[in-house]
């Protein structure tokens, strides 16, 4: 039996190693060369956009043909998972960096930290190229990004005699008061936060706070629930208990089931991704009046987490240089830029961002949201092995529990300290 | 009393069966309503069966989706020739199955409820490398020989069940009549297993028309893409979903089930039995 | 038998190395280097409160999932094989359920229980009754809520099976206990219900494990919220095989949970084997 173990196992490895060899060996010597690029798309028009950016590069590169194989984000994880250990991954690879680092580190992306090209190294955000970097190699480009928005619905903020800030950022104390000024008591509540899912919304607000949850990387990683850590769901608390200022519903619904109560009038204001501001022009009510409010910032500051939208090369793909040369091409200014608009997204370089501010000027909030672009810091949690699990089996239950008053802020505390202790035993 | 009583029944059952229609097919009315609906309507809190404008872009954009209308060809393709091969399997297989009693049968058993049990997860990497030997990643055949064989333990264990649930005094009988055993499986064994064959074959077919992990990890190429892998990617990142567009997908992709079920309904009951038994 | 292969490669090949994984440390790295490790998995596993925890929730949905399905599943069958109008039409509309990738089930569901959107409440608050129920999100509401959507989405093929047991059943047994002058529901226990026995068992113990098994569904639905009260066993294999990569000990979940759901199944098989034959002499000797 031990033996047996052993050897099947060795089997197992051995033909990963066989056939991993086996399936690049059959590139052909002369002939163009064709690359396969597993992109993820859902909206139409990005779709369109990144075929017409591929289109143009194939009629540029006769020898280098990018082929795209499309997959949808449903799933992606587990095919990619299958794919690099079948050693049949693709060449390129887009996905994005908070699930891209684990596959990383065991050690299947190319590093392209010489490939990538000083222009566009200096036109990345510290903050967004650290969110790509680990163990000190690059394993992506970065290109689209969301952060989280405050909308507002400007009829009911005046009708309280609201002032609607403007200025470079907006505290979470001016947030709290404006949503304690326009609940009513009765029909209007001033916030609606689609907290079903909380934990991402939380890792990823907390560096304003000055929370960062965990320090070290990998295996190693080690967590802390300290004040900076605490503030946010115990300010969401206040809010939605003392102040009584958050429509409850809507904490236990996605952001986009919220959204549906902001457009109703029901509530004043909505937390969402960035991307909403899309939906919003096309999904309210005609006559509806909303504004995006200037990004929150805490007592640290207006930093979010950034875990953007990544492209990767698969470190077993024969054409490394040829594949990183493409997303080179991929992410240039304007290419990044129509991509974006597209998904209604952040733009991952600053040119982009500057080319679509210029294009889109104050059209649907795009000001705004092209600012919060700015404010992106690399979190530690993307770095850490046992997140994935952490956060669906300990966090986002504790958090859960904790906003439906189920427990208190030490219980919440304790339970996310322990759940951590206990996975990583 | 008793008549009264049964003048009662009819009526009961007819109240019952609206019960188990009304449950088992609101939600698929919902859905039907849904991809009627424009977005602006689907996210906002108006509750309405009947769209305030009905919206066929929908239709049209789930259409327009590279390859929903390919993609169902796979997905029939595949179905429908695991199903036959796993009927053509099983059916010889179950009869041995049970009517046998030893260790062959403990053994068949095992393997098929610990291939039940055991979490594909855990079986999806020995078996990707090992298609991948034999060359049959990304291709329909592959995925059909994988249905056929995650779909067989099931059909082998249900078609078990109805041999076992026929009386076995039945054959006795028969071979007293002077019939020798294939005779005796070809007019009494097979007629009696139809009902229970039908229902097998809806049920291999089904699970391969709606099977989604095998198909995601397994198949490449986009144009060997079956329908809930096509039908997934209607679903983004973090979380958005295009609920009209995916509802109208939804809805057209049903439509070949629905065809297959109302040819098999047929089969299930009905003509194939009559006079099997007395004949 | 040449028709085994296939089987033997692609099912019981794979199925031999997933379980001695379990007793190595393998992880889904480039290049793994895999030890044997005994039964260290099995120990970790032992202590691990979450495990257990949502191997009970696991037990919970699984149990009532497969009773209910199977009580609803055999009254609908009846109905069906009652002699009643618009049947091919109904037997139909049955079926579709089934059709629905589980994905779409469960976004559709979500649409119908939703709060302040949905038609369940709005229905209930037509009726006066309480129009405010967070179904999915209310920590007492959330699990049944889910066991409801198991049912829905098991029923059609629950039907089916019984449907095809009960046309199965020769006529002349019914025949026979009529003119012994049983009644209706005496013909359902006397007849109905012991000629099924065999399909009743196969059938129940697959819904048991396709729904010990299942998560997908009710990960969609509620993420294993609120609070963890949907949190099903299968989610963990899958977190610690794939998230965390290490195959290895999700091997020893999956061997575990293996090895408790066919011990529970054979416990019942071993009852309903031993009454089937019971069954069958006494029927003998009643004809």
């Amino acid at each position: 039996m031990k033996t047996r173990g052993v050897s099947i196992a060795a089997c197992l490895t051995i033909t990963t190693a066989l056939l991993a060899s086996c399936g690049s060996g059959d590139a052909a010597d002369d002939g163009p060369v064709t690359l396969k690029f597993q992109a993820l798309s859902d909206q139409p028009a990005a779709i369109a956009e990144t075929e017409s950016i591929v289109a143009d590069w194939n009629e540029e590169n006769p020898d280098v043909q990018v082929e795209i194989v499309p997959a949808g984000w449903d799933g992606v994880y587990d095919k990619l998972i299958t794919q690099f250990n079948g050693g049949a991954a693709p060449d390129i690879i887009h996905y994005e960096a908070a699930s891209i680092v684990s596959f990383a580190r065991d050690g299947y992306l190319a590093d392209l930290t010489d490939l990538m090209s000083d222009e566009r190294r200096a036109d990345i955000p510290e903050g967004i190229l650290d969110s790509v970097t680990v163990d000190e190699q690059l394993i992506a480009y970065p290109t689209e990004l969301q952060s989280y928005m405050v909308f507002a619905n400007r009829t009911l903020l005046e009708d309280a005699g609201v002032e609607i800030p403007t200025g470079d950022t907006m505290t979470w104390d001016e947030l709290r008061e404006i949503a304690r000024a326009t609940t009513d008591g009765d029909e209007v509540y001033g916030l609606g936060w689609g907290l079903s899912s909380p934990t991402a919304a939380f890792m990823s607000l907390a560096p304003g706070f000055g929370g960062t949850y965990f320090e070290g990387t990998g295996e190693d990683a080690t967590l802390t629930v300290d004040d900076g850590e605490m503030a946010l769901p115990e300010l969401v608390h206040d809010m939605a208990y003392e102040d009584e200022s958050i429509l409850p519903v809507t904490m236990t619904q996605s952001g986009s089931e919220a959204i549906a109560s902001f457009y109703a009038g029901q509530t004043a204001m909505t937390v969402q991704g960035s991307y909403q501001a899309a939906n919003i022009a096309k999904d309210a009510p005609k006559d509806f009046d909303w504004v995006a409010l200037p990004p929150l910032a805490g007592p640290e500051g207006p930093q979010q987490a950034a875990n953007p939208q990544t492209l990767s090369v698969n470190i077993d793909s024969e054409h490394v240089e040829e594949s990183a040369e493409f997303i080179e091409f991929f992410t240039q200014t304007e290419h990044l830029a129509a991509l974006n608009e597209a998904d209604a997204l952040i733009p991952a370089t600053t040119s982009a961002q500057e080319h679509l501010a210029e294009k889109l000027g104050d059209e649907n909030g795009w000001d705004t949201i092209l600012a919060s672009g700015q404010n992106f810091v690399s979190a530690p949690y993307l770095f850490v092995d046992s997140y994935a699990q952490w956060k669906d089996t300990v966090a986002t239950p504790a958090y859960q529990r904790y906003l439906a008053q189920e427990t208190d802020e030490t219980e919440l505390a304790d339970q996310l300290t322990n759940g951590w202790d206990e996975i990583t035993q | 009393m008793r008549v009264f009583a049964q003048q009662l029944v009819r009526p009961a059952q007819y109240v019952a069966l609206a019960g188990y229609i009304l449950f088992l097919g609101f939600p698929l009315l919902w859905l039907v309503s849904a991809s009627v609906k424009s977005s602006a309507e689907l996210n906002s809190l108006v509750v309405n069966l009947l769209p305030q404008e009905w919206h066929w872009a929908n239709y049209s954009e789930a259409l327009a989706r590279q390859g929903l209308v390919s993609s169902a060809g796979n997905s029939a393709m595949v179905a429908l020739a695991s199903t036959a091969l796993v009927i053509l399997i099983a059916l010889p297989a179950s009869y041995v199955l049970a009517r046998l009693k030893g260790t062959i049968r403990v053994a068949g058993v095992g393997w098929i409820l610990v291939s039940q049990v055991f979490p594909v997860i855990l079986v999806i990497l020995p078996l990707f490398l090992i298609l991948r030997t034999i060359g049959l990643t990304d291709s329909l055949v592959g995925l059909t020989l994988v249905h056929t064989t995650y779909t067989m333990p099931f059909a082998l264990w249900m078609l078990q069940g109805y041999v076992a649930a026929i009386p076995v005094d039945l054959e006795e009988a028969g071979a007293m009549d002077g019939g020798n055993r294939l005779v005796v499986l070809r007019r009494i064994v097979f007629p009696l297993l139809a009902p229970g064959v039908v229902a097998t074959a809806m049920f291999s077919f089904v699970s391969s028309w709606n099977e989604f992990f095998f198909a995601l990890v397994l198949l490449q190429s986009p144009e060997n893409y079956t329908l809930p892998i096509t039908l997934s990617t209607f679903i983004g990142g973090e979380g958005k979903v295009a609920l009209g567009p995916l509802a109208a997908g939804s809805v057209l992709a049903a439509i070949p089930s629905i065809v297959f079920f109302s040819i098999m309904q047929k089969k299930l009951t009905g003509g194939l039995m009559a006079g099997a038994v007395k004949g | 038998m040449p028709s085994l292969l296939p089987i033997l490669v692609l099912s019981v090949a794979p199925l031999l190395m997933g379980v001695l994984l379990a007793f190595t440390d393998a992880e889904l790295v480039r290049s793994p280097d895999y030890q044997f490790v005994g039964v260290d998995n099995f120990t970790r596993l032992m202590g691990s409160s979450f495990f257990w925890d949502s191997f009970r929730i696991g037990m919970t949905w699984a149990v009532s999932v497969t009773l209910l399905q199977l009580v609803a599943a055999l009254g609908l069958a009846q109905l069906l094989n009652s002699g009643l109008r618009l049947q091919a039409l109904t037997r139909v509309l049955a079926l579709i359920p089934w059709a629905m990738p589980p994905v779409v089930v469960a976004i559709m569901w979500k649409m119908i229980y939703s709060p302040n959107a949905g038609p369940l409440n709005a229905f209930l608050g037509s009726l006066g009754l309480p129009d405010d129920i967070n179904w999915l999100a209310d920590f007492s509401t959330a699990l049944p809520a889910v066991i409801v959507v198991g049912v829905w989405v098991g029923m059609p093929q629950t039907t089916v099976t019984l449907l095809a047991g009960l046309q199965q059943i020769p006529d002349e047994l019914h025949e026979a206990a009529a003119i012994d002058g049983a009644g209706a529901w005496r013909r359902f226990t006397a007849v109905t219900l012991p000629s099924l026995r065999p399909i009743v068992t196969s059938i129940t113990s697959l819904n048991f494990i396709w729904n010990f098994n299942s998560f997908s569904l009710v990960y969609v639905l509620t993420e294993g919220g609120p609070g963890g009260r949907t949190m099903l066993p299968m989610l963990f294999t899958y977190l610690e095989a794939f998230k965390n990569r290490n195959i290895g000990y999700a091997a020893a979940m999956g061997v575990v949970l293996v090895v408790v759901v066919v011990a529970l199944l054979a416990v019942y098989l071993r009852s309903q084997l031993r009454d089937d034959r019971f069954e069958t002499k006494k029927k003998g000797g009643l004809s």
